[in-house]
């Protein structure tokens, strides 16, 4: 492969230090659920619960499940379940209706007087609250509970992800902690690995509670204390937690790089997306032309009744996602047809073979060369996908509305646009991202527009949606606000949040004159074409400070510089808190957190940010961002940028899960979507 | 001091090379009653031994032992020190045997089970509501659980000692009791699963939780079973006195020997034990005879009735004046004091006599044994640990510290351990601490066990100069001191004279919390201690300790018990831990009134919010009632309102869910804020209602009921219903624009061009016609669409035009309107050179 032609914005460079190697994690999930299905005796059933399915299927394959005894698998739904063995083991998150499901099915079993085994494996924990409900439905005696501790998953080498789809709901509507805690822990687990976190940085109420809690959580010299939680950790510089509340308005936005886009528009899920077949399966006769999968044009929706098929979108497999996830979908064409050159010319070199050596040197390559056409013809056929999509009127306008507002440019003529596409029979996610996106950045909408609008959707999409306004109105969340605020809520400060001083400060919007365009790649905006993530800059507050400040001039400076050596970044400055950034942090709402962790071993407080400071300068140090509540693609993707843009940095990004503004709309909204009819089996 | 050598105390087997040594381990003449008389159970490792009178023996009235009609345990160690005396009030006894942590577990006929340390205090638990019914009627207790066997003849097994549910082991399908059995444990057991023997008419079963097989032996019935320590051999005795012993799988038979040929031996057999895993010790009345592996026979004889405990290396005798040791003669010791050995340790030892003799003869034994002095000195070293006499014990120490000087490089290791090892032995063996430990049984057991055992006898500082002197954390000890402590200093039961006592608790708190801090304890948890604290019914100085504990996770337990419910709520809150805060929660539920339940949370304000919180969760799907309750009590009008939406949504009865809609708007109407949200709720059931009379009117054929507003004059329009459709868009308002958009796709999805027609005629449309052409072309019908295009503002009529597919008439427009541009624009993307042409035409004539 000639990854001398990618340009260094794109190909993750394998040539500099590793990361922290996050395989460990999926290995320990991988054991831990093999040492919980080994722990019972013989063959079993497997009862899975649905939502576990996803994230299962990033640890362990189901051949595995099989040589360890599971004969037949099933999902965790309503109504009898059938067992050949006598042993069912029972796999899910401790919630409440699948307890009762379990109590149900056991109770059926007892009517039909059929003998088994339970078992019953609670990811991440043991819950008091489900033998509470199985002591009530009377089922307690018959079942052994046990846990099994699925923590972060590695879903990308630089990507964990707890893969917690409600976890931003759970917070913030219902004010569930749980998920803070199984956080908290799931972090102790890394501390565990790889040592302290010498320094927590964070932003948001929440933030502020794990770090809370996970600084709390080691105890003087305990005897089962590991020695790495008592000394701060080598590879690991520094956690950044943020809460998905501090930066509200970056899922509200629709995500511009490839992936991101996939996500919005064809939906990924636990990193795999649902394509056509066509698109999947190589074509039978070699050679024919990758545009064979194009959609016709005609039919821009995927609704089609052709089969569908869940691929798993990583790196490992399809190299050529490496290069393409992150980039604005703009430049993804003119990648894509790089790509295809490069590989008509490897190709062609079986014309250049002249001796046998050479030829079979060609065939040597050849396996290769499949690889990369099948994962060309996915891409293009993919892309060819989205185009239609990103084409129609509503994309645009959706678009439009978002560049206007973030900008606050007419506010007003925004809110009526948003009600024609309301009229025009838009999503109702779309309605809503866009509507809360108006409340954040206009610090809330007029009260009767408001109310017209809240009321237009209650007609347009159902009157069963009043909860779900209520709790996005409803502090802590806050996110749909009339202006002037209610009374009730005028004192919280919360509820107001400065963006506008904000995008002037942390350089939020980059114009979108000619000579700014430049600008956008050498910046995180390219993410959302011309808007950086407040997300993202508040980590560059932290690791790359440079990022935040510089102006264009600068950058034109810098880029000089690059030119003359590129492979000469900047060495990333140790790090030191918020510092440089503390007045800017303080004015968005939520409690700052800046605590350095020395453990027991680390000598006195004085002295350890001295010795963070004097950490030896070229030692490659890895930095943790977690996101609390979850976090998108195009944030994963500007973080990436910001990684590489200097040397002794990398980060690892860890979080709830991955979200976009509809997920994040869906799980609030407590109207269940129609459930489409699966099938009994279940499949990992 | 008596120089007697070791081996002048050794007895020989006949084969000429085993030696069996009985080594007194204390002289305890008339401590003891006659063990006759009494049940006993004896603890391994040098345990104590627990005696019972046995009711199916007549006692002569008289004696100096009291007669009691109530079942009374002793304990005595086994220096012949009582160490504890309790009655039994339960049911009777079945069976009473020693844990491995040096508990009696006592089993009674209604299968209830206690476990007593020997402080007295104890747990109780039971075997299940069966084994109650059924009773109990014989029990095998080990180490680490126990078999009972039931009236109805079936299997159940505990293991461990944390009162687990018994689980039914395979059903042997007995007719009658067994004539005896035996039990496996589970640790010595090839499958790791406890195996129960059972001897049934002539054969015998093995019975484990799966299945239940029968060995088919003819030799039986057996009147004793009894498994070798290491569980691989069995041995068997027949009615007839014959002693077999069979590997454990049955397949082979190692040995056979006719107890009735033992001269002196009378009556009946009263016990057959192992004596290490290859002998075989049976007893009778006065007589006590090692059975070896090839029939040879050494006996011993005693005053009196004996009882034999089985011990790792041997077996521990207790007769009416000794408590004897009889073990086979470890190699080590055997190999140096055997009679003419000449053994490389043998000369070793030999040669250090000499020395301190002064003779020259060492320096010559010494040189004789260069090649193997490394190995000489070990032996040494592991001699001296199977000697009960510290005499000799230093005597072989001497031995190999002289060897060592010898040697160039020897690891002084084992020899600083031995010496260690030794003086704590020698302490514990001591008559007053009584613990016999062999070097063996203490490296087996591990230094920690011998410490629990000492603070289980409340010989806390022995404990601790141990655990100071190995070098262990001392916090078992504290711990178990200061639960001693505080029971200790109970105040008087009266309770006025408390404050002044002794023990007030802030003395003790303060006597507990120094102790530790000045012992370096500090990872004992107070919470444990405070636990006992409670229990002995101090609760104040259980909140005193449970300050010091840094655990939420141990301190929230014990608050709910005493009862202190807000500060364990808050605790549990604090941790951040949410099942701690549900535990808290469902345990308060169930044990408060609701209306201080409530309370209790409401009252906590914004610390205990979070707990409020996981409570409506959990009772949104499980307890509505309650959470309605708790809406209501708390004033809280919307969360209220939105409760009735949520079981709305899930209500199919049409009249119960307006029902419940319009109890949602009247909770939203007494909340003076939110009239917008009661109004919504009013237009919600006014919609159902029409909907609900809509359906009606449609005799059924159309549903309606729950559709929004949209979706209801699509409906209507869909069906020819346009008059209700205008009737639903007054009624609630629907602005012209959604409306034009809904009709338009309702009548473009009907293909009701004619009415499409009709409508966009009606008025000025308020959405212009674009959309009129936009949805027609994506519906499929172009042809339709072109009329409209001339409706639409001219510039953009050529790009609708080419939407429609109609080349030629966008090419048309843009000529009328001079629009080169566009025209090129268009020219580009042409389907097809026909096309192409005539827009060149277009193009041409336009210059």
């Amino acid at each position: 492969m000639a990854t001398s032609t990618i340009d260094e914005a794109a190909a993750p460079t394998p040539t500099e230090e590793p990361l922290l190697d996050v395989g460990l994690l999926k290995e320990v999930g991988r054991k831990a659920l093999v040492d919980a299905l080994n722990s019972v005796n013989g063959a079993k059933t497997l009862v899975l619960d649905a939502s576990l399915a996803g994230p299962l299927g990033l640890v362990i394959e189901v051949s595995l499940l099989k040589h360890h005894g599971v004969d037949k698998m099933f999902w965790l739904e309503p109504g009898p379940l059938s067992s050949t063995t006598t042993n069912i083991v029972y796999l899910c998150r401790p919630r409440i209706k699948y307890v009762k499901i379990i109590a149900d099915q056991i109770k059926r079993h007892g009517k039909e007087a059929q003998k088994y085994t339970y078992t019953l494996l609670l990811v991440p924990r043991i819950s008091t609250l489900v033998s509470r409900i199985l002591e009530e439905e009377g089922v307690l005696g018959d079942v052994r509970i046990s846990s099994y501790n699925l923590q972060f998953i590695p879903i990308a080498d630089d990507v964990i992800s707890l893969e917690n789809e409600n976890a931003f709901k759970e917070i913030w509507v219902d004010g569930d902690e749980t998920v803070i805690y199984d956080s908290a822990q799931a972090l102790l687990t890394l501390e565990k690995l790889y040592g302290l976190f010498p320094r927590i940085v964070g932003k948001g109420d929440q933030a502020a509670r794990l770090a809370n809690l996970l600084t709390r959580h080691y105890l003087p010299s305990d005897s089962t204390t590991p020695d790495t939680l008592l000394t701060q950790s080598e590879k690991i510089d520094s956690l950044i937690v943020l809460d998905r509340r501090v930066d509200m308005i970056t899922p509200l936005l629709t995500q511009l790089t490839y992936e991101g886009l996939i996500d919005e528009l064809v939906g990924i899920k636990n990193s795999h997306v649902e394509l056509p077949v066509s698109l999947l399966t190589p074509p039978a006769p070699m050679g024919v032309a990758s545009t064979s999968a194009e959609p016709t044009p005609g039919a821009p929706t995927l609704k089609k009744v052709e089969a569908k098929k869940k691929h798993h979108l990583t790196t490992s497999t399809d190299p050529l996602f490496a290069e393409l996830r992150d980039l604005n979908f703009s430049s993804v064409g003119k990648r894509l047809n790089k790509v295809a050159r490069r590989l008509e010319e490897d190709y062609k070199g079986r014309h250049q073979a002249k001796t046998v050596a050479q030829l079979r040197d060609f065939v040597g390559k050849l396996g290769g060369l499949q690889t990369d056409h099948q994962s060309l013809r996915l891409h293009t056929g993919l892309s060819e996908l989205l185009v239609p999509l990103t084409r129609t009127d509503q994309f645009n306008k959706t678009l439009e509305i978002q560049q206007n507002l973030l900008a606050s440019y007419e506010v007003p003529a925004q809110i009526t646009a948003i009600e024609d596409l309301l009229a025009q029979g838009a999503d109702m996610q779309t309605i809503l991202r866009l509507l809360c996106l108006a409340s954040i950045t206009a610090g809330g909408i007029k009260l009767k527009s408001l109310e017209n609008l809240k009321r237009e959707i209650l007609q347009a999409y159902g009157y069963n949606h009043l909860p779900l306004l209520l709790s996005l109105s409803a502090p802590p969340l806050a996110v749909l606000l009339p202006n002037p605020l209610p009374p009730a809520l005028a004192s919280d400060p919360s509820a107001k949040y400065p963006f506008s001083p904000l995008r002037k400060s942390l350089r939020l919007l980059i114009d979108d004159s000619p000579e700014a365009l430049d600008e956008v790649e050498n910046d995180i905006s390219f993410v959302y074409s011309g808007y950086a993530p407040i997300s993202v800059r508040l980590v560059q507050c932290v690791a790359q400070k440079g990022g935040v400040l510089s102006n264009p001039a600068e950058k034109e400076k810098e880029k000089e510089k690059d030119k003359q050596g590129s492979s000469i970044k900047a060495q990333a400055h140790p790090i030191a808190g918020w510092r440089g950034f503390e007045d800017l942090v303080a004015t968005i709402p939520g409690e700052t957190v800046d605590i350095v962790q020395n453990g027991p071993n680390g000598g006195s407080a004085v002295a350890a940010p001295m010795a963070s400071l004097l950490r030896p300068m070229h030692k490659p140090t890895t930095t943790v961002v977690f996101f609390l509540g979850g976090c998108t693609y195009t944030e994963i993707a500007a973080l990436r940028w910001v990684g590489r843009q200097n040397r002794g940095r990398k980060f690892l990004i860890a979080t709830t899960g991955i979200i976009n503004g509809n997920t994040l709309f869906e799980s609030i909204s407590s109207v269940p979507k129609p459930t489409q009819a699966g099938s009994k089996d279940a499949a990992i | 001091m008596a120089a007697e050598r070791p081996s002048s105390k050794w007895q020989i087997m006949q084969d000429g090379k085993t030696f069996y040594k009985r080594q007194q381990l204390y002289s305890i003449p008339g401590k003891l009653p006659n063990l006759s008389d009494y049940i006993v159970a004896g603890c391994r490792y040098g345990g104590p031994i627990a005696l019972m009178r046995d009711h199916t023996k007549l006692v002569a009235l008289g004696r100096t032992t009291p007669a009691i009609t109530k079942a009374q345990i002793q304990i005595y160690s086994p220096a012949g020190e009582g160490l504890l005396l309790f009655s039994w009030d339960q049911g009777k006894i079945i069976r009473f045997g020693w844990t491995s942590d040096e508990r009696l577990a006592i089993l009674n006929e209604e299968g209830t089970y206690r476990l007593y340390d020997l402080q007295g205090d104890y747990q109780q638990y039971s075997l299940g509501s069966e084994a109650g019914e059924m009773g109990v009627i014989d029990a095998r207790i080990h180490e680490n659980g126990l078999v009972a066997l039931t009236g109805s003849l079936s299997l159940l097994e505990v293991k461990g000692w944390e009162g687990s549910r018994p689980l039914t082991l395979a059903n042997p399908t007995l007719s009658q009791p067994p004539n005896s059995w035996a039990v496996i444990p589970p640790d010595v057991n090839i499958s790791r699963h406890v195996e129960v023997l059972l001897s049934v008419d002539s054969t015998i079963f093995t019975v484990d939780n799966l299945e239940s097989i029968d060995q088919r032996l003819s030799q039986g019935p057996f009147t004793h079973v009894s498994p070798s320590p290491n569980g691989k051999s069995l041995a068997l005795l027949t009615f007839s006195g014959t002693l077999l012993v069979v590997s454990s799988d049955f397949q082979r038979t190692l040995a056979e020997f006719k107890t009735g040929d033992v001269v002196g031996a009378e009556g009946a057999v009263h016990q057959v034990e192992w004596c290490g895993i290859d002998a075989i010790l049976v007893t009778w009345d006065n007589l006590v005879v090692v059975v070896g592996p090839f029939g040879d026979t050494l006996e011993y004889y005693y005053s009196g009735p004996t009882f034999a405990v089985t011990e790792p290396d041997g077996v521990r005798i207790v007769g009416p004046d000794v408590c004897d040791l009889i073990q086979k003669v470890p190699s080590s010791s055997a190999s140096i004091f055997r009679p003419g050995s000449t053994s490389a340790s043998a000369i070793l030892y030999d040669a250090w006599e000499s020395f301190s003799q002064r003779s020259p003869k060492a320096d010559e034994n010494i040189r004789s044994i260069r090649p193997e002095l490394a190995a000489a000195v070990d032996e040494c070293i592991e001699a001296a640990g199977e000697e009960w006499e510290p005499y000799w014990q230093r005597r072989l120490l001497n031995a190999a510290k002289f060897g060592r000087g010898f040697l160039d490089l020897h690891n002084p290791t084992d020899f600083i351990n031995m010496g260690q090892t030794l003086k704590v032995l020698n302490a514990v063996r001591f008559y007053e601490i009584g613990i016999p430990l062999t070097h063996l049984q203490y490296i087996y057991t591990s230094p920690a066990h011998l410490i629990t055992r000492l603070t289980a006898r409340n010989m806390h500082l022995l404990a601790l100069r141990i655990s100071t002197y190995l070098s262990i954390k001392p916090d078992a000890v504290l711990k178990h001191w200061a639960s001693a402590k505080i029971m200790r200093s109970r105040p008087s039961a009266t309770g006025t004279g408390a404050e002044a006592d002794l023990g007030g608790d802030e003395d003790v708190c303060k006597l507990i919390v120094d102790k530790f801090e000045q012992l370096g304890g500090a990872d004992v948890s107070y919470a444990e201690i405070a636990k006992r604290a409670w229990e002995v019914g101090r609760g104040g100085l259980a909140t005193k300790l449970l300050d010091h504990e840094p655990r939420a996770s141990d301190q929230v337990p014990l608050l709910l018990t005493m009862k202190e419910d807000r500060l364990a709520l808050v605790k549990a809150v604090d941790s951040g831990d949410t099942d701690l805060v549900y535990h808290v929660l469902l345990h308060l539920h169930k044990r408060l009134p609701l209306g201080s339940f409530f309370r209790l949370i409401e009252d906590g304000g914004s610390q205990l919010a979070p707990a409020s919180k996981l409570l409506q969760v959990y009772a949104r799907e499980q307890n509505r009632e309650m959470l309605r309750d708790f809406f209501y009590s708390d004033d809280r009008r919307v969360e209220s309102a939105v409760l009735s939406l949520d079981e709305a949504a899930g209500i199919l009865d049409p009249n119960s869910k307006i029902t419940t809609v319009r109890a949602a708007q009247k909770f939203f109407s007494e909340d003076k804020d939110r009239g917008f949200e009661s109004k919504m709720m009013d237009e919600s059931a006014r919609l159902l209602a029409y909907q609900q009379q809509l359906e009606k009117e449609s005799d059924g054929k159309i549903v309606f009921f729950g559709l929004s507003v949209n979706e209801t004059l699509r409906m209507c329009l869909v069906n020819n219903l346009s008059k209700k459709a205008d009737k639903v868009k007054s009624d609630f308002k629907v602005p012209d624009k959604r409306f034009w958009y809904v009709k338009l796709q309702a009548l473009i999805s009907t293909s009701d061009f004619e009415a499409l027609d009709t409508f966009s005629k009606s008025k000025r449309s308020p959405i212009g016609y674009e959309p009129f052409v936009h949805h027609l072309v994506e519906a499929g019908h172009p042809r339709e669409a072109i009329p409209y295009v001339l409706r639409c503002d001219s510039p953009k009529r050529a790009d609708l035009y080419v939407e429609c597919g109609e080349w030629r008439m966008a090419g048309k427009e843009c000529k009328e309107r001079g629009d080169k541009a566009k025209l090129d624009a268009i020219r580009q993307k042409c389907p097809n050179s026909l096309i192409a042409r005539e827009f060149d035409q277009i193009l041409a004539s336009m210059k």
